[in-house]
């Protein structure tokens, strides 16, 4: 039923896009910027270079509903994020593969929410984050892809298979693949740091 | 570290926002980018036709799916094989025939009926196939492979004539002896039964004789029973077995009919099969045309 409800509330929003309808554009965009904003940022490693490409994909998104070009995506948050996938593409095709490596720079220092708590739990997890987060632009392309939208942005395996144009199967073998590239390039650092 | 406890982690990282006055900013810059574009508030009376639009294009889903298969199978069923009436075993929508007679047989739920209906369109498969054989043009060398195939398919729906027939048989002899149940306790029960019989075969044999049929009956027992004392025991057994000999004539005649039916469509079959193996295709057609009377 909630299925169905999440079905009938896509096909309005996509409705009133296709109507020009401004108010609806902007929900679109407050309910998924943070989550495309973060597919970005954790792709491509640099925030302002993140921050104009989320933009720019907004804006694609409005022109590619508005060109009627909209049926190639189940969803409409799908199609955020084949015209991201694509986006980031482009990007990496104008500066010649040139990327990151490392999210770890001194701007972008992940901070715990709540901060009048700092705890040695709170230290140790900021450790463990900036850890996790320094070891995600090591990983092949489409696992951090698939890491990125089922365990940080939560999508569904069907999201996901759609966005990638796998099957559920595969998207479950390939973020099973993913954990464990991911575990075994922390527990590497972990072992060098203790040694 | 185990999965879950890296799954758990990585969850901690949708605390990467964007900056919020960059958020702010950037829509804004937005809003006016596509307000050029020809972005507008679209009226209320807009919103409720797109509501309802969208209501209805989920909800059409499944009703629509639906609703199309229905449409297909009675169209599939009604329609269909008048559709594909001429196509002859060796056309290419020849297939097409089988698949809706197929759909028009599983769609019929009376059990005798549908049977009947097999065993008319494995006739007309039969008398398709030789019609198809006698034809020089396509019965030569060069389409030796499917006149071997024709063949083959001939002997199977001849057999299938044959089940469907004996199918057809046993199901009518299943359904006899609960019209004509063995009343045989008493004479009067006797009568009741021979009442029925006669009834089953009021069209066939004309009302006057069987009711003369069955007073004769009916007057001969009253005589025996009012003169059981006069009359021996003897005597009263002898009228009792003529009154048995009497109904079970009626009843024979009743039940010859489709067994001569049976055994002479069988007969008609093997002969149909012997002239389809001497290339004889017209008279085996003919035979064929035969058993289709018969089935009617």
């Amino acid at each position: 039923m909630s299925n169905l409800a999440q079905k009938f509330r896509d096909r309005r929003i996509l409705n009133r896009l296709k109507n020009r309808d401004k108010e609806a554009f902007i929900r679109v965009y407050d309910q998924n910027v943070k989550d495309i904003y973060r597919f970005v940022y954790f792709k491509i490693s640099n925030r302002e270079e993140a921050n104009d490409l989320t933009s720019m994909i907004f804006l694609k998104t409005w022109n590619h509903i508005q060109n009627k070009t909209l049926e190639d995506a189940k969803t409409l948050r799908a199609l955020l994020y084949k015209i991201a996938r694509n986006s980031i593409i482009d990007y990496y095709r104008e500066n010649n593969g040139k990327k990151f490596t490392s999210l770890d720079d001194q701007d972008n220092k992940l901070e715990i929410i709540d901060e009048s708590q700092n705890t040695p739990e709170d230290l140790d997890k900021e450790t463990n984050l900036n850890l996790i987060k320094s070891k995600l632009p090591l990983l092949k392309d489409e696992y951090l892809e698939v890491i990125i939208m089922r365990f940080i942005n939560d999508l569904s395996l069907e999201e996901i298979a759609d966005i990638s144009g796998k099957n559920r199967g595969n998207v479950r073998v390939l973020l099973h693949r993913a954990l464990n590239a991911l575990r075994e390039l922390i527990e590497k650092e972990q072992g060098s740091n203790n040694e | 570290m185990d999965n879950r406890e890296l799954i758990a982690k990585l969850n901690n990282l949708k605390s990467m926002n964007p900056d919020s006055a960059w958020l702010a900013n950037n829509r804004e810059l937005l809003l006016s980018q596509i307000s050029n574009s020809g972005a507008e508030n679209i009226s209320a009376w807009k919103a409720v036709l797109i509501n309802f639009s969208s209501v209805a294009r989920i909800a059409s889903r499944p009703v629509f799916s639906l609703g199309v298969f229905i449409l297909l199978l009675l169209f599939g069923s009604f329609f269909g094989r008048s559709l594909f009436l001429n196509a002859k075993p060796n056309d290419s929508l020849y297939i097409a025939k089988i698949i809706s007679e197929k759909l028009k047989v599983n769609t019929t739920f009376n059990t005798q009926e549908r049977d009947k209906l097999a065993l008319q369109f494995a006739t007309e498969h039969a008398q398709a196939i030789t019609s198809v054989l006698s034809d020089p043009t396509f019965n030569n060398e060069a389409n030796k492979d499917q006149v071997a195939r024709l063949n083959d398919n001939f002997k199977e729906e001849v057999a299938t004539v044959q089940n469907k027939f004996n199918k057809l048989d046993a199901s009518k002899k299943m359904t006899r002896p609960s019209t004509a149940n063995p009343k045989l306790n008493s004479d009067f029960a006797l009568i009741d039964d021979n009442v029925v019989i006669a009834d089953s075969a009021r069209d066939k044999q004309g009302i006057q004789l069987i009711d003369s049929a069955a007073n004769q009956i009916k007057v001969e027992v009253l005589e025996s029973t009012k003169a059981s004392s006069a009359l021996s025991s003897l005597t009263a057994k002898e009228a009792k077995i003529n009154l048995a000999s009497s109904t079970g004539n009626i009843a024979s005649s009743s039940e010859s009919a489709p067994e001569v039916n049976k055994n002479g469509a069988s007969q008609i079959l093997d002969e149909a099969q012997k002239l389809f193996d001497q290339k004889d295709y017209s008279q085996a057609s003919k035979k064929l045309k035969e058993v289709e009377e018969i089935i009617k």
